[in-house]
């Protein structure tokens, strides 16, 4: 067994001032997918607010510089993530899969850094 | 207290471009950083990633699910790890991320905490 981020993907639409009957339906099934699967749940993780709340800080040249906003600007972000343990690469794939929401990008996780 | 995400960044020239030496006495500093904030209570847990050209994506086009190699999007910089934290407010967990080691931190302010365990 391997353990996996899986860092869940908003597609830049806001759903939190008026969801659509469609929008709720997909948020029950969200609710239901970490109802399904939470024996796979190492870590819950959590859910994020929107990119526009964000604040990055960044190190150059010994000094710190904090700007709002994320640090990148696109139409997808990270709205999210949890920690699941799985067999392999495949069934984390597969399993994300599965997700009722818009995607995910999934990551492994280990003690070490692969090549460093 | 609130509850914040540090999405811990990385950059391509901070993890290729340093000499050794220089990179294990950053990854020393994280390390030292992690233990020090846990033991205080202010580090309520978080995970490092493997690097991103280990990443997959997964996302609903036209209805299905496309499988891409790679993460969601290609950039100089990328999330590395995240660090979940405990502050009374933005501005102290912004002080926070500024005694961070690493390259930088994006700090997101969490809606809900999940259940460890479903």
């Amino acid at each position: 067994m391997a353990k996996y981020a899986f860092l869940f993907l908003d597609d830049g639409v806001d759903y939190q001032t008026a969801p659509t009957p469609e929008q709720q339906k997909v948020y029950a099934d969200i609710f239901k997918w970490f109802e399904t699967n939470g024996d796979k749940i190492t870590d819950g993780g959590a859910e994020l607010q929107p990119t526009r709340t964000a604040t990055t800080i960044r190190h150059r040249n010994g000094k710190a510089t904090v700007v709002d906003g994320p640090f990148i600007e696109a139409k997808e972000s990270v709205g999210g993530f949890s920690i699941l343990e799985l067999p392999d690469k495949s069934a984390a794939v597969a399993l994300a899969k599965t997700w009722p929401g818009y995607g995910i990008e999934v990551r492994p996780i280990g003690d070490h850094r692969e090549g460093e | 207290m609130a509850q914040y995400v540090l999405m811990l960044l990385e950059d391509d020239d901070w993890v290729n471009k340093q000499p050794r030496e220089e990179k294990e006495r950053g990854y020393a500093q994280i390390n030292k950083w992690w233990e020090d904030l846990t033991k205080t209570g202010v580090v309520k847990g978080g995970e490092e990633l493997q690097p991103r050209r280990t990443a997959t994506t997964v996302r609903r086009v036209n209805g299905s699910m496309k499988v891409t190699e790679g993460p969601f999007i290609e950039s100089k910089e990328s999330v590395g790890g995240f660090s979940i934290i405990e502050a009374p407010d933005r501005a102290a967990a912004i002080a926070i991320a500024k005694t961070w080691p690493g390259f930088g931190i994006e700090i997101r302010e969490i809606v809900e905490q999940r259940p460890r365990e479903g």
